[in-house]
């Protein structure tokens, strides 16, 4: 199959439109079928995925405004591959577990094309195509908080989706003008992001286009300030709603700091990594601290999805293999674990109609398998060696100390904060007696529930004890920027700064 | 060899596995005889192993298979079984088959039976990964894995509601082991640190590399490396500041106090300095830090034993306080005697919680020492168990305790460190003193549990001796806590082959019997403090008991309370106020601040569509205007 891609990216979206013909009883089994299609299709990419090879894979190019360089134009490396399989596989997980008995087959549809929107973003590498699909899955999302959500979910749906848009457009202003320049210095229009990787910009250009970038992709992470819609979205979305948000759309952001603004802006990056450590740190620490206030167990969890997401944002500013690598595999297990956790939070509200803490407590007599699941996750959180969340974050912050030991510390405080939070979660709900009359009688995990979530408690086993086969092929591609962002650097501090692994280093030179 | 590797390291996991198979299931007895069956598997390839090394002298080194690499980081499942980790494995391996076995009798009633075993057998994996792993990540993965299995016992029985605490200073299990997990993190911050260190400065975190190239490294480096690593120890060693978990550790049964919080995990600090040693002996000061805490840890801990009357917080304290000399023994450069005392401390300390566990088993979990008294009637195995364990813990000749602590003693005077010297000497006395007065109170004089309690009256529940099985299984720590001394030369010559021998001055020798006897006067005084005042019964002094220093020591000196006023509350305080003022009314609030400002202007502008031409018309000469100056002002600016 020459065209994975293509079939990755239009099979959910021509499956949803048949969808509207699909009878309503038979729609999830309709959707999880599909998802469950696109999933091992994904997983055939990886098999088929040469692993040896750092560069872009399954290329697919067909110009489609020759005039301006806008090409559909496709492709994966070791950095995205996984993304993507994510993103199928948490669809496929999250549709599984769902329990929406309303409309389910506008929600199958609806998540269809988020699923084709989340592939698109990760596959494309043309500026244009990417940024359709970006702006694209912004609508699903809009619809699943607004028509499933809570009491405020007008509210919240509208400010997801104005502030992101937002940002969003000053990225495209950024776009448009990288093309510009790459017109005016070549002659040719083209919004291939593999063509504007060649392009050195000066450093003053390299500064402003980074930041019209990363107001676009801040907002999305969310980065502090900017993550004050995450909350309202996570508090008003169905459980589905957050699972997918969590796990795949927040990584569109840190993703782009990845694909666009590191390879394109690599002067630009190195003059910004105190700033941007700066403002995670912030991330990390503050919204610990405020998820450690909450009262509502899904806010604790969206609290800390960002506080989590300043570790990969660290990560991605380490500047060296160790840190970016950590940064995307990071990504993964943020997205598996807070998927899960979100999914549990909504188990227990379809059983008890609140997510407040105080209503609970003692459930770990009442509600054995859950509470071990939970506390897997909860394990995986905060970073629990043989886990799936150690790995990233010990690279992670293992990288970053090479760059500042003293913001290090700072960060790696992480490790004590989130464990406050997430004991206090689990001492508050699951802990003590069980003093609620209507806790008495709560039934355990159904085989549903069970099953959605035991292969994600599997991975992150898996992942932790064995991340050689995701973390080799991310290593690759990571090991290749690096080359190639050293290479492009102009300034002196950032040849200094980026900091290409020695392994590397030595094996070029035989060559 | 290999295979005895493999088999040593992965039954306890088997075991673990097996019993949560049935972990949800109601209790059965043969969970907990297959779960005890494996480690003393264990047990057994572990003891095997430690003689193949002592005819050898050659350590086995197995790597299992690649776990992270990244960069120019790779970091194996590695295994190293040397005479250090063989050690270990051995120690922890048996104290855990014992602690086992006994669980199968003290847990009888427990509904959780099977549960209990799981996370026991859990916690001997890790364990034995921690001492095994030929590397430092691999070490954290086992220094984190026990600190889980730890939250878990620790809050095993989870169902317990929080109470004030005046009513139990440990508040609850569930508090006790998240209070256990949040401060062994923050030092494990401290041990991250230390690992970054010594990667970014050697490239590799194995061990033998990382030693290799210890002679190379700046002074700077090493004493960062060395410092933050003992930040780690210091948390799982429960060391001061971040000692309070490990009292209220407590809450956990007595076999996990027994296994985990005396013999096995608590010691990994001590292990990793002697592991890390050519690292620490190039860090002189850094050691002497280490020793000088250590110091001041025994004497602390000690003193607040003195007045405590909870029979598990009593043996905590002088776990804690025991500690402190193995902390000495190392921060002095004697690792080998750091290790015996580990070793030897292990067996007796095991032997008096297990004990401590009888008479709680007899008493009902009753835990106050006051209410005790006269128990040697139904008990005497236990007194006998306790008795000894007191002995060798009070270092009287010729138990196990009289040649390790004697020698960290002794160490402390060759270094010519007379302030510890002479710290460390009170401190054995204060031993002493305390150790008997807990077994005087629970075994002699009379029972003044009778007005108390309810035991005698119904006739059903008076105190009953542990079974017998269970007796039988905890008489190989006796007999060790009777003997182990006398291996002591043995003991150095072979893990001297891998550690820096450490030998008194000829000076020291020459009055090493006059150390030993001012150390002995100590410990007897201590003894026969404790009989005077307290075998014939106990008297309350209440102008004692209500002075102000016997509360200080019985209040832990008021640290528990100061880290609840000015860390945990002001910590909620800070947290909540930055939800409530700073992102709700600062950060969310000009987010919707700028969104409305938009709105309005898009909602006045509107005002200006009229529908008038003339209006128009204005509108488009002011804007030509501004358009005018704009391109004025840019062409002089620009030039």
């Amino acid at each position: 199959m020459d065209n994975i891609l293509s079939v990755l990216v239009f099979f959910p979206a021509i499956a949803g439109l048949l969808g509207f013909v699909v009878d309503k009883k038979s729609a999830r089994a309709y959707g999880i079928t599909v998802a469950a299609i696109e999933f091992l299709l994904s997983l055939w990419l990886w098999f088929s995925f040469d692993t040896a090879n750092a560069g872009m894979q399954f290329v697919e190019m067909i110009p489609l405004i020759p005039d301006f360089g806008v090409n559909y134009y496709l492709g994966v490396d070791g950095i995205s591959l996984f993304i993507i399989i994510m993103a199928t596989l948490m669809t496929l997980i999250g549709m599984m577990s769902m329990s929406i008995e309303t409309d389910v087959k506008n929600m199958i549809i609806t998540l269809l094309f988020l699923e084709m929107t989340m592939v698109g973003v990760f596959v494309a590498l043309d500026a244009i195509i990417f940024y359709l699909f970006w702006e694209l899955s912004l609508v699903p999302m809009l619809y699943i908080i607004g028509a499933w959500g809570g009491p405020l979910r007008v509210y919240a749906s509208i400010k997801f989706f104005l502030y992101t848009f937002m940002g969003s457009l000053i990225m495209l202003v950024g776009m448009l003008f990288v093309a510009y320049v790459y017109h005016n210095l070549t002659g040719v229009w083209s919004f291939a992001i593999t063509d504007w990787y060649a392009l050195v910009l000066p450093v003053d250009y390299q500064l402003w286009l980074f930041m019209a970038f990363f107001l676009g992709f801040a907002i999305k992470v969310p980065m502090f300030p900017f993550h004050t819609w995450l909350p309202y979205a996570h508090g008003q979305a169905p459980t589905i709603g957050s699972v997918i948000l969590a796990a795949v759309l927040l990584k569109m952001g840190t993703y782009g700091f990845v694909r666009f603004s590191l390879p394109m802006f690599p002067d630009a990056s190195v003059m910004m990594i105190t700033p941007i450590a700066v403002l995670s740190i912030i991330m990390v620490i503050y919204t610990a601290m405020v998820a450690y206030a909450q009262k509502d167990m899904k806010q604790v969890i969206a609290y800390s999805s960002v506080s989590h997401m300043g570790i990969i944002m660290i990560g991605i500013f380490a500047m060296n293999a160790e840190g970016i690598g950590g940064s995307v595999f990071q990504m993964l297990s943020h997205g598996i674990v807070s998927g899960a956790l979100f999914m549990l939070v909504g188990i227990i509200y379809d059983r008890r109609h609140t997510k407040l803490m105080s209503e609970f407590g003692g459930l770990a007599a009442v509600m054995p398998k859950y509470a071990v699941i939970f506390g897997i996750m909860l394990m995986a959180s905060v970073g629990l060696p043989l886990t799936i969340g150690f790995v990233g974050e010990f690279l992670v912050l293992l990288g970053f100390y090479e760059v500042s030991p003293i913001m290090t510390i700072l960060a790696g405080t992480s490790i004590i904060i989130g464990a406050v939070y997430m004991l206090s979660v689990f001492k508050k709900s699951f802990f003590g007696p069980v003093t609620n009359e209507e806790n008495k009688k709560l039934k355990d995990l159904t085989p549903r529930e069970t099953w959605s979530l035991v292969p994600l408690v599997a991975i992150v086993i898996w992942l932790g004890v064995y991340p050689k086969p995701v973390l080799d092929p991310i290593n690759k591609s990571v090991n290749a920027m690096l080359v190639f962002m050293e290479e492009k650097a102009i300034t002196a501090e950032a040849k200094e700064i980026i900091k290409v692994p020695q392994s590397v280093t030595k094996a070029g030179e035989v060559k | 060899m290999e295979t005895l590797v493999y088999i040593a390291l992965f039954a306890p996991f088997a075991g673990s596995l097996f019993a949560a198979l049935f972990g949800m299931s109601e209790r059965k007895t043969f969970v907990g005889i297959v779960g005890s069956a494996l480690i003393g598997l264990s047990f057994v390839a572990s003891a095997t192993l430690a003689l193949h090394i002592w005819q050898t002298g050659e350590a086995i080194h197995v790597t299992m298979m690649d776990w992270i690499s990244a960069g120019d980081l790779h970091i194996p499942f590695g295994f190293v079984v040397d005479q250090v980790s063989v050690t270990m494995m051995t120690v922890v391996t048996l104290v855990s088959t014992i602690v086992h076995i006994y669980s199968i009798g003290y847990m009888d009633h427990d509904k959780s039976f099977n549960r209990f075993f799981s996370y026991l057998s859990a916690f001997v994996f890790s364990m034995m990964i921690l001492v095994m792993s030929d590397n430092f990540a691999g070490l954290f993965i086992g220094w984190e894995g026990v600190g889980v299995c730890s939250w878990l016992l620790v809050g095993f029985w989870y169902h317990k509601p929080d109470q004030s605490r005046e009513e139990n200073p440990s508040i609850s299990p569930s508090w006790a082991a998240n209070e256990a997990f949040i401060m062994n993190r923050i030092a494990d911050l401290g041990m991250l640190i230390g690992i970054f260190i010594l990667y970014w400065n050697v490239g590799s975190l194995q061990y033998d590399v990382v030693f290799a190239a210890v002679p190379q490294l700046s002074g700077t480096v090493l004493n960062a490396a060395a410092l933050a690593l003992f930040i780690g120890a210091m948390g799982k060693s429960a060391q001061f500041p971040l000692h309070t978990w490990l009292t209220d550790a407590m809450e956990g049964p007595t076999p996990v106090s027994a296994l985990i919080h005396a013999a096995t995990m608590v010691t990994a600090g001590v292990f990793l300095v002697i592991r890390a040693n050519p690292i620490f002996s190039m860090t002189p000061e850094v050691s002497y830090f280490i020793a000088a805490l250590g110091t001041f840890v025994a004497f602390f801990a000690a003193s607040m034993a003195l007045v405590n009357r909870d029979l598990k917080r009593i043996i905590a304290f002088s776990t804690l306080s025991q500690l402190g000399y193995m902390f000495a023994a190392a921060g002095l450069g004697a690792y080998w005697i750091a290790l015996f005392h580990l070793a030897a401390h292990a067996f007796f300390k095991a032997l008096l919680f297990l004990g401590a566990g009888n008479v709680m088993h007899a008493m009902h979990d009753e835990l106050d020492i006051f209410k005790m008294g006269g128990l040697k009637r139904v008990m005497k195995w236990s007194y006998i168990y306790m008795g000894v364990a007191s002995l060798a813990l009070a270092g009287i000749p010729f138990f196990a305790g009289f040649f390790s602590k004697d020698a960290i003693i002794e160490t402390a005077w060759n270094e010519g460190t007379i302030v510890l010297w002479a710290i460390l000497v009170v401190t054995a006395g204060m031993t002493a003193f305390y150790s008997f007065r807990q077994v005087f109170l629970t075994f002699e004089g009379d029972a003044r549990y009778t007005e108390e309690i309810d035991y005698f009256k119904d006739g059903k529940h008076q105190p009953h001796e542990m079974y017998g099985y269970v007796l039988i299984a905890m008489s190989p720590l006796a007999i060790l806590a009777v003997v182990a001394g006398f291996g002591m030369n043995a003991f150095e010559h072979f893990v001297t082959q891998l550690l820096p021998d450490y030998h008194m001055s000829e000076h020291t020798h020459h009055i090493a019997w006059i150390l030993g006897l001012v150390v002995l006067v100590f410990a007897v005084g201590g003894i026969a403090l404790a009989y005077k005042k307290y075998y014939k019964g106990l008297k309350r002094d209440e102008a004692l008991e209500s002075s102000w220093y016997y509360k200080l020591l019985a209040n832990q000196y008021y640290i528990p309370n100061i880290y609840e006023e000015f860390i945990s509350k002001p910590y909620a305080m800070i947290s909540d106020m930055m939800w409530n003022k700073v992102d709700l009314k600062i950060v969310d609030a000009t987010v919707d601040g700028i969104a409305k400002f938009l709105y309005k202007t898009g909602d006045g502008s509107r005002k200006m569509q009229t529908g008038n031409l003339s209006n128009y018309l204005n509108w488009m000469a002011v804007g030509a205007v501004i358009l005018l100056v704009v391109a004025a002002i840019s062409a002089v600016a620009l030039g």
